[in-house]
């Protein structure tokens, strides 16, 4: 993982976002990250992006989401965005590897929103 | 007392707030009447985001740097919300002491917000008071009352910027002086306008400050002009090249942007100075400046269109739809930004 893959990818997908929703969008900040829990990912923060767009565009943006976990290495055990709660604003999307600790939070309850903040895109659920 | 050059365009000029910047902005002191920063937030606090948390001595280092060079310090205290801490006797007496330490280090002036500060600053100390463009002057009879309160200098509302009629109401009604807000890109008219200063003036003011995770109203207003960018061209900045139209009300102008990088603000100091920018409009708006990164709007491509159309503007926006024309015809959009195919396409093929 380079620098300019980063920043190649960051290009490309927010491309992509525009093209699907039909307006400008600005993917203000891709980052790469790894907690000291365990879990590991990439962030990309959104600034124009709401969540009707999510709803309306959810099964045409996962293929996409996957496609640039792929590019970049990711192997996320979730994707999700997360929300200014209370408001229409997707503040960022999240490509994220559970740790153990930290996917129990996120398999307790069911739904697209097991907190007001989080959209969950996809969730692999440990057998 | 010190020997202040005398400036053709009296320029305020923000400064992050520590001596490095102040030393590096001073390189171009011959263009700068004024610089202002924020103080510490654990007195009265500011309205906007800050990074520096200059302490008294940092202060009077400063001062009398700036001084050295011939440009005058102001202070800016302009917290909008103080929670009404400033109207207890502990509350009273923590500010009195600050200010009067920032006197006695030989600040200029001090912008505040708040009327009672206004008038408590002008009646016990003897520094000039300026009135802050969070206390949204917009009208003669606002202006008037915060003269009578011993106000020396009033920052007018920038939303009136582009509203000359209000402006000479204002001129004519008042003696002080009179600042005006150049390149402060907010909505026109912006509906978070008091919720978010207020947000800010606890996020930068005295303990205890909201942990806050998100700043709402910022990236609605993002949100909003990324759908609507003829947003951006609606706001109240006033172009470099239009300077000149202001004259017979001021000469006195304010940039906005202390969170900027010192070459950000040289770079805006240059173009009001030259009263003229060749770049994009977004590099001189001090907010919102991650909009930079989406949209590019040649500023001359802008020449002539406040004397044309502005200046006589009725606000009707649904039934002229002249800005969102024009937005369409000048604005364009990067794409594949930050990569070798960057480039810039028309906003319509964005859109």
């Amino acid at each position: 993982m380079s620098t300019a893959q980063l920043l190649k990818n960051r290009a490309e997908f927010e491309d992509k976002i525009r093209k699907l929703i039909g307006r400008p969008v600005l993917l203000i900040e891709l980052d790469m990250f790894a907690l000291p829990c365990g879990c590991s990912g990439i962030t990309a923060n959104t600034r124009g992006l709401e969540v009707d767009d999510l709803e309306v565009f959810e099964q045409q943006l996962l293929p996409r989401l996957k496609e640039m976990a792929t590019n970049l290495d990711i192997k996320p055990s979730i994707i999700f965005a997360r929300l200014v709660p209370g408001s229409s604003i997707v503040a960022s999307l999240n490509w994220r590897t559970l740790c153990t600790r930290c996917y129990p939070e996120f398999a307790r309850g069911e739904g697209k929103m097991p907190r007001p903040d989080l959209y969950l895109l996809q969730f692999e659920r440990r057998k | 007392m010190i020997a202040i050059t005398v400036k053709a365009m009296k320029l305020f000029v923000p400064s992050p707030g520590h001596i490095n910047s102040l030393k590096e902005l001073l390189k171009e002191k011959e263009k700068i009447y004024s610089i202002f920063m924020a103080g510490s937030p654990d007195y009265i606090g500011t309205g906007r985001s800050n990074l520096a948390s200059p302490q008294l001595e940092d202060i009077a280092a400063q001062t009398e740097y700036a001084h050295k060079h011939g440009v005058r310090m102001e202070m800016v205290l302009n917290s909008s919300c103080m929670g009404g801490r400033q109207l207890t006797p502990e509350g009273y007496r923590i500010n009195h002491w600050y200010i009067e330490k920032l006197v006695d280090i030989g600040i200029d002036s001090i912008v505040v917000a708040d009327p009672y500060l206004v008038e408590t600053i002008a009646r016990d100390f003897d520094v000039d008071v300026v009135v802050s463009v969070l206390a949204f002057v917009d009208s003669p009879q606002k202006a008037d009352f915060y003269v009578n309160l011993g106000a020396k200098s009033i920052v007018i509302d920038s939303n009136v910027n582009g509203h000359f009629d209000v402006l000479h109401a204002i001129r004519d009604s008042v003696d002080c002086e009179l600042k005006l807000l150049v390149n402060e890109g907010c909505l026109y008219r912006c509906p978070f306008r008091y919720a978010h200063f207020n947000f800010f003036s606890h996020a930068f003011g005295p303990e205890p400050r909201p942990n806050v995770l998100d700043d709402y109203y910022y990236y609605k207003c993002l949100e909003l002009r990324i759908a609507e960018p003829e947003l951006i061209i609606k706001s109240g900045w006033i172009r470099p090249e239009d300077i000149k139209l202001y004259r017979d009300i001021t000469d006195v102008f304010k940039i906005g942007g202390r969170t900027h990088f010192v070459d950000w603000i040289l770079n805006c100091v240059n173009a009001y100075h030259n009263e003229s920018y060749e770049g994009n409009l977004m590099d001189l708006l001090d907010c919102p400046k991650d909009l930079k990164d989406l949209f590019y709007i040649p500023n001359k491509s802008l020449d002539g269109v406040l004397e044309k159309q502005w200046k006589n503007c009725r606000k009707v926006c649904k039934k002229c739809g002249y800005c969102k024309t024009l937005t369409k015809k000048v604005t364009q959009v990067y794409t594949k930004g930050g990569t070798e195919f960057e480039s810039l396409a028309p906003l319509e093929v964005n859109a």
